[in-house]
């Protein structure tokens, strides 16, 4: 976990925040659904509670944890109770194994009197070599959550629901693995660091010998997988059981699918499972098609360096002359200038080049659930078995095919 | 020292599930324990610098196979079971009798042969546990290449008579 | 700093007990159990033993031979759980009975 104090509590406030990260992004995009079906559906959407109506969501959350916390009779309580819990393990596991950022490089500095080393601080949970691997199998275990609350309620509709919902995640499982194969075979690793560096360049190929490259575009993986692409974001949806694959909550036929005995809080985690899986799926699609928190040739790395150098040297001395007479020598420190403060700084500026790209993904998720209707369940399965399958097998071909001849010679 | 105590919070979380899973009167109980010590088993094997066995565990075992078990046990809709187990007070002294010596047996053999590996304590471990995925990848596709084909031929016969066993009508059963 | 290899220098012999534990429980759900998914599921509990050992051998021989093991293991069973799913649901199907014993009594 790391060598000294320091490193390890910074390890650990890491992941807490990145789960608070992510725990928090589920009222803004509540709040963003809203307003944006409104938008789309030509209403107004919430507007009463605060400006834009953006404290609806303190409302929502007060309404949501006083409720009353009720067992429905025969249900299964352990279960029952573990469910909630359980929605919100894969979805939380899966985003801390992401780079948000590129990795801060610490060099030494004083501190409360002693020396701290030199550090490399990942921008993410927990680096893990395999990732790819690891985040797919994390989220397959999100089928349990929706076993687990539709049987445990004791009610026809939960388990209907959650068998419908279990078949349907295994099924476009396959689809969403055998989509990746082919960016495995184009970046040959497994690791999303290194993926995100190999996108971060200009486009360039060698096609027959011949060195093709075209300076204004970057190195995305969606110019060389535009099929994968598609077919990874469909089966994201169907993974997160979001509106055109929303069969196992489908409120006409079934009520409200798995969690329809569930209110207040336990709810609440059901929704922030959800949300939070949205959330990896543009984080996940970010990261293999759209070069993750990099910018290729439009934003590289030297600019973003020198412009957070000329913010941090122009900025610390006015923040040292205002903080002059009340804090000791030790704590005026922090806010020098200084090599560690720059690296920092661009850390956050491609963090929010990512957080950028995620939210046009996110909008497109709220914007494809308030315009498609929902699919006939047997539409779906014929989607995910016989149309999305055997196109990810043809891509998996052609690409292998491809990368062989071109890597030839 | 840090190794040693995620170890035994590991060893300790996978032997009470597996507990668990055997004793257990509901079966869906059981499915689901049986599906948290897996996925331990899972984090176990990332911490022995095998990550992409660790994550085919993760998908194949926890993610598909135990998936699998829970859906055909709520499809079956089973109470809880008055008797679990398999009656007879003798015959029951004596199968747990026969675990008690298989585990004896192993365990004798565990740690008499111990020393002969000569790596009883930390040993070398893997030199890159990057690599290690590449590595399996060339070696299952040029040592094992006959066994791996063979084993495709096998979930082929096996996906096909899945399919026929369960469309399954008539037979001598038939009323 | 990857999170893989954090557990190393436990020893050999903890990974075996370990294993070797894990087996015996399952051979003991495979004796003493009824219901015939339980039994499947004891089995999967050995295999799982089995393929701890593999691993923990693998890691400390350094030799990548073991992992290979376990990847044919496990496509095994889940074949084999495939299957043996597939039976049980054809059996209770037609006779509402999940009973080990009531196997016995089938013929032909």
């Amino acid at each position: 976990m790391g060598s000294d104090i320091f490193e390890v509590g910074v390890n650990f406030g890491k992941m807490v925040l990145i789960f608070v990260m992510m725990v928090q992004i589920v009222p803004l995009l509540v709040w963003v659904e809203r307003r944006g079906s409104a938008f789309i559906q030509n209403r107004f959407g919430p507007n009463r509670v605060g400006p834009l109506g953006l404290t609806q969501l303190l409302a929502d959350a007060v309404k949501f944890i006083f409720k009353e916390d009720f067992l429905p009779e025969k249900s299964h309580r352990l279960v029952f109770y573990a469910a909630p819990i359980m929605a919100l393990i894969p979805a939380a596991l899966a985003f801390a194994a992401i780079p948000l950022s590129m990795p801060i490089e610490i060099t030494q500095f004083e501190m409360l009197g002693s020396i701290w080393g030199p550090y490399r601080f990942v921008f993410q949970g927990y680096e893990i070599g395999i990732g790819i691997v690891f985040v797919l199998g994390v989220s397959s275990l999100a089928a349990y959550s929706l076993l687990m609350a539709g049987w445990a309620s004791s009610n026809k509709y939960s388990l209907y629901g959650a068998l419908r919902a279990s078949a349907q995640t295994i099924s476009y499982e396959l689809a969403l693995g055998l989509s990746l194969v082919g960016i495995l075979l184009l970046f040959n690793t497994f690791n999303f660091q290194e993926i995100i560096v190999l996108q971060d360049k200009a486009l360039a190929f060698s096609f027959f010998g011949q060195e093709v490259s075209l300076g204004w575009l970057p190195n995305w993986g969606v110019f060389y997988q535009p099929l994968g692409a598609i077919i990874f974001f469909a089966a994201m949806f169907a993974e997160c059981n979001r509106l055109p694959f929303d069969l196992p909550e489908a409120e006409a036929e079934l009520v409200a699918g798995y969690h329809t005995e569930y209110g207040g809080l336990k709810m609440n985690m059901f929704y922030i499972g959800e949300y939070g899986h949205m959330l990896v799926a543009s984080a996940l699609m970010v990261t293999f098609y759209f070069g993750g928190y990099s910018l290729g040739p439009w934003l590289t790395e030297e600019t973003v360096n020198g412009l957070s150098q000329w913010i941090v040297e122009s900025i610390s001395p006015t923040i040292v002359y205002l903080m002059d007479i009340p804090f000791p020598e030790s704590f005026a420190a922090i806010f020098e200038a200084s090599q560690n403060k720059v690296n920092i700084l661009t850390a956050f500026v491609f963090h929010g080049v990512f957080l950028g790209k995620v939210l046009i993904f996110l909008w497109l998720f709220v914007h494809v659930r308030w315009t498609l209707p929902r699919f006939r369940y047997d539409q779906l399965m014929d989607l995910g078995w016989k149309t999305m399958l055997p196109w990810a097998l043809a891509n998996t071909i052609l690409t292998a095919i491809v990368v062989l001849v071109m890597r030839m010679n | 020292m840090m190794s040693a105590i995620f170890f035994y919070i590991l060893a300790t979380l996978i032997l009470v599930f597996a507990y668990k899973t055997i004793t257990a009167n509901n079966p869906i109980h059981c499915a689901l324990y049986l599906a948290i010590t897996m996925i331990n088993l899972a984090f176990l094997f990332f911490g022995l610098n095998a990550p992409f066995i660790g994550g085919v565990q993760l998908v194949v075992y926890a993610g598909a196979v135990m998936v699998l078990f829970v859906m055909v046990l709520m499809l079956f809709d089973l109470k809880s079971e008055i008797r679990a187990f398999s009656r007879g007070l003798f015959s029951g002294l004596l199968k747990i009798a026969s675990a008690g010596l298989i585990f004896g047996i192993l365990s004798n053999a565990i740690f008499k042969t111990g020393d002969l590996l000569g790596l009883a304590s930390g040993g070398p471990g893997m030199p890159d546990p990057a690599g290690t995925s590449r590595d399996l990848a060339i070696m299952l596709f040029t040592k094992y290449l006959f066994a791996f084909e063979a084993l495709g031929l096998l979930l082929l016969l096996v996906a096909v008579g899945a399919v026929a066993v369960s469309r399954i009508k008539g037979g001598t059963h038939a009323n | 700093m990857p999170i893989s290899g954090v557990l190393l220098d436990v020893g050999i012999n903890h990974y075996l007990v370990l294993s070797a534990l894990l087996f015996t429980m399952g051979m003991i759900g495979v004796l003493m159990r009824k219901n015939v998914i339980v039994i499947l599921m004891s089995i999967e509990l050995m295999l799982n033993a089995v393929n701890l050992t593999f691993i923990t051998f693998s890691t400390y021989n350094a030799n990548l031979n073991g992992q290979i093991m376990v990847f044919f293991v496990m496509t095994i069973a889940a074949a084999e759980a495939g299957v043996g799913l597939a039976l049980a649901v054809a059996i209770y199907k037609k006779f509402k009975e999940v009973n080990i014993r009531f196997f016995e009594q089938l013929r032909g």
